[in-house]
């Protein structure tokens, strides 16, 4: 089909005047407003020596569990969209200590990833690792921070000393109030866990006489006092307790994944989980009108000629 | 991507840049002339015609470039402000749990409230960093092992999420004074020297130090040029750390005042500010703030800043006279062929 000359100048014409007012409104339109889903987060990460235990697959590499954490953590705030939280935690003896309140993840990336870098096991107070009465305090400092965080607890699961599964501590929250992730941490296998010197040195292994076997509680009420006995005595090896930490997940109303591979996994398993936030963030929206605009133009400067003369 | 000196959000688009011959090869306004040598030779038509051409690839060469969203990558630049580089070394012991300045017997019982020293501490520092815009700030874990947990840093967003979170929970069992002092050092370490060095220490109690570490701290905080500002949140209004005439007995060995007579010795700028009440507190904070002004060189983070608008800009210039020939063309036309 070939047009006739004055309606392509016409044509022309129209196409000219709407490029100049699209470029026009690309540069003067105000900027609009877009919602944006945000997420608030709280690491808080396992410090005890289990965590120095070198079993952690990250790609094709075996690192530490400690430093895998640190590294899931990181790579976890980078793949959170700009607007969203983070704070940052540790974990050692029986409880969680949150050292930074959940902040912009963006523009205080250096900031936290300055003090991710610090976690290191030396700073733990005391040489205990009482897991399930970590997440609970870690539950209820959550509930302290507006806008309320979502707890991701980085951990191998190990309890030390041991608890029996009919003794549990007692969880006094409401399961699922606030909204959790167990992120598990290391291999399947039993491996000896190193121990450190005040210095954060490896100096040697835990040995098996060092390291409480059984249930302190437990050991002394007589009705438990069959089931200890026939406990094995691996408490002075780790692996990754995975059953454990589901029956506290869902005790506590948490979700459990096991070693993920990427962050996007618990990325969606938070974004299931917790309420989302919307965040309204201001929008340009001058790359679209420039491009319509580049569009028309290009379109009167096809070489159109070049199909028709092959019709003719 | 970065390309000459520019980060493009989109470079990609700048593949399609050949697109600017278009306007050369092709011009679908071209009328069907039966005989072109009856058309006579105007050089005017010719520039004219030469310009619309160049006038078209600027267009979409422009609209390309804004498109591919180019912008000037962040960066920091130095300035002069007015301010110190502050280091926080706030006690975290079980004891900052319990009340402060109480009246009542009954309230000297009650841990972990809201006028919890530790609480207190929080209120007062809050308010200090904000009040405080070119200052740098580093804080120090402060427990069994101290470490510097957030070095030196201009955010303000991060100083008070970590002084807020030092409020939270219960204290820790074990502090060591003389560590958390040596890493407070540590943070000013291959720093080049910018302006006034504190270390702000705030705490209910003192320690006793080894002589090594005492000399190891003075020889440090001598070399490094360092200040040390300490808020003494008292436990017994009575008791002073300077000696007194009617002294009680009890207070002539406490560790606070040994640790009083240490920063005194050292040889460097050193005060303390004894808090009995939230007015001596906000006293105290109102003195340091007022004391440290001095001049101090801020490096700041200039956000990346999108350039696209150049661009439009100059599509918008060319555009306007193709815009308006081809305007002027269809009215002539339209004429001719009333």
């Amino acid at each position: 089909m070939s047009l006739s000359y004055p309606k392509r100048i016409f044509l022309t014409a129209l196409v000219m005047l709407i490029s100049l007012l699209m470029i026009m409104a690309a540069l003067w339109l105000p900027e609009v407003d877009r919602e944006i889903e945000v997420m608030d987060s709280l690491f808080v990460i396992d410090i005890t020596d289990s965590m120095n235990v070198e079993d952690a697959r990250f790609g094709k590499q075996t690192i530490n569990r400690l430093e895998w954490a640190k590294e899931y953590t990181r790579q976890s705030i980078l793949s959170m969209p700009c607007g969203s939280h983070a704070g940052l935690a540790i974990f050692s003896e029986a409880r969680s200590l949150i050292l930074m309140t959940p902040v912009e993840v963006c523009t205080n990336y250096h900031d936290l990833m300055q003090m991710l870098s610090q976690f290191h096991p030396t700073m733990a107070w005391a040489r205990s690792s009482e897991v399930s009465k970590a997440l609970y305090t870690s539950i209820r400092q959550a509930k302290e921070i507006t806008p309320q965080p979502t707890v991701v607890f980085l951990t191998d699961g190990h309890e030390a000393p041991p608890v029996h599964e009919k003794l549990f501590p007692k969880f006094t929250d409401t399961p699922g109030e606030v909204p959790g992730v167990i992120v598990g941490i290391g291999g399947s296998d039993l491996v000896p866990i190193p121990k450190t010197n005040e210095f954060g040195e490896i100096e040697g292994y835990w040995e098996i006489n060092e390291v409480m076997h059984k249930d302190v509680y437990a050991s002394s009420r007589g009705d438990a006092a069959e089931l200890n006995n026939n406990r094995p005595r691996t408490e002075h090896l780790s692996s990754q307790k995975k059953s454990h930490m589901e029956t506290v997940a869902r005790r506590i109303g948490f979700e459990f994944i096991s070693s993920p591979k990427s962050p996007q996994h618990l990325i969606k398993e938070m974004q299931k989980i917790s309420d989302s936030r919307q965040q309204p963030v201001k929008y340009d929206l001058f790359v679209w009108l420039a491009t319509i605009a580049l569009i028309l133009l290009v379109l009167v400067f096809l070489p159109y000629n070049l199909f028709a003369n092959q019709h003719d | 991507m970065m390309l000459f000196g520019l980060e493009w959000a989109f470079p990609f688009v700048l593949l399609l840049l050949p697109m600017v011959l278009l306007p050369w090869f092709n011009n679908n306004l071209d009328k069907t002339v039966a005989w072109t040598a009856l058309v006579p030779h105007d050089p005017l038509s010719r520039t004219i015609s030469l310009t619309l051409k160049v006038l078209s690839s600027v267009v979409i060469a422009a609209l390309l470039l804004a498109v591919a969203s180019p912008a000037i990558p962040e960066r920091t630049v130095e300035r002069f402000g007015e301010g110190a580089e502050i280091v926080l070394l706030l006690d975290r012991s079980r004891s900052m749990d319990d009340a402060f300045a109480v009246t009542t017997q009954a309230a000297n019982y009650a841990v972990g409230g809201d006028n919890s020293k530790r609480r207190v501490a929080r209120t007062y520092l809050t308010e200090f960093v904000k009040k405080r815009p070119d200052d740098r700030f580093g804080f120090v874990f402060f427990s069994t092992n101290s470490i510097n947990l957030l070095p030196l840093t201009y955010s303000k967003e991060a100083i008070l999420a970590t002084i807020e979170a030092n409020s939270l929970g219960k204290g820790l069992s074990d502090t060591n004074l003389a560590d958390a002092l040596m890493n407070s050092a540590l943070m000013f370490e291959d720093q080049p020297y910018r302006g006034s060095r504190i270390v702000l220490l705030v705490s209910d109690g003192g320690q006793l130090m080894t002589d090594e570490a005492m000399e190891l701290i003075t020889k440090r905080y001598k070399e490094m040029n360092l200040s040390i500002y300490w808020i003494y949140l008292k436990a017994r209004q009575g008791m002073t750390l300077e000696p007194s005439e009617n002294d009680n007995i009890l207070y002539t060995d406490l560790p606070e005042r040994k640790v009083h007579e240490f920063f005194k010795s050292i040889g460097i700028p050193y005060r303390a500010f004894e808090a009995g009440s939230l007015e001596e507190f906000a006293a105290a904070m109102d003195e340091i703030d007022e004391q440290q002004y001095q001049t101090l060189i801020v490096e700041e983070l200039v956000p990346h800043e999108p350039k696209s608008d150049w661009f439009l800009w100059l599509a918008l210039l060319a555009m306007l006279p193709l815009a308006s020939s081809h305007l002027y063309s269809y009215w002539g036309v339209r004429k001719a062929h009333e």
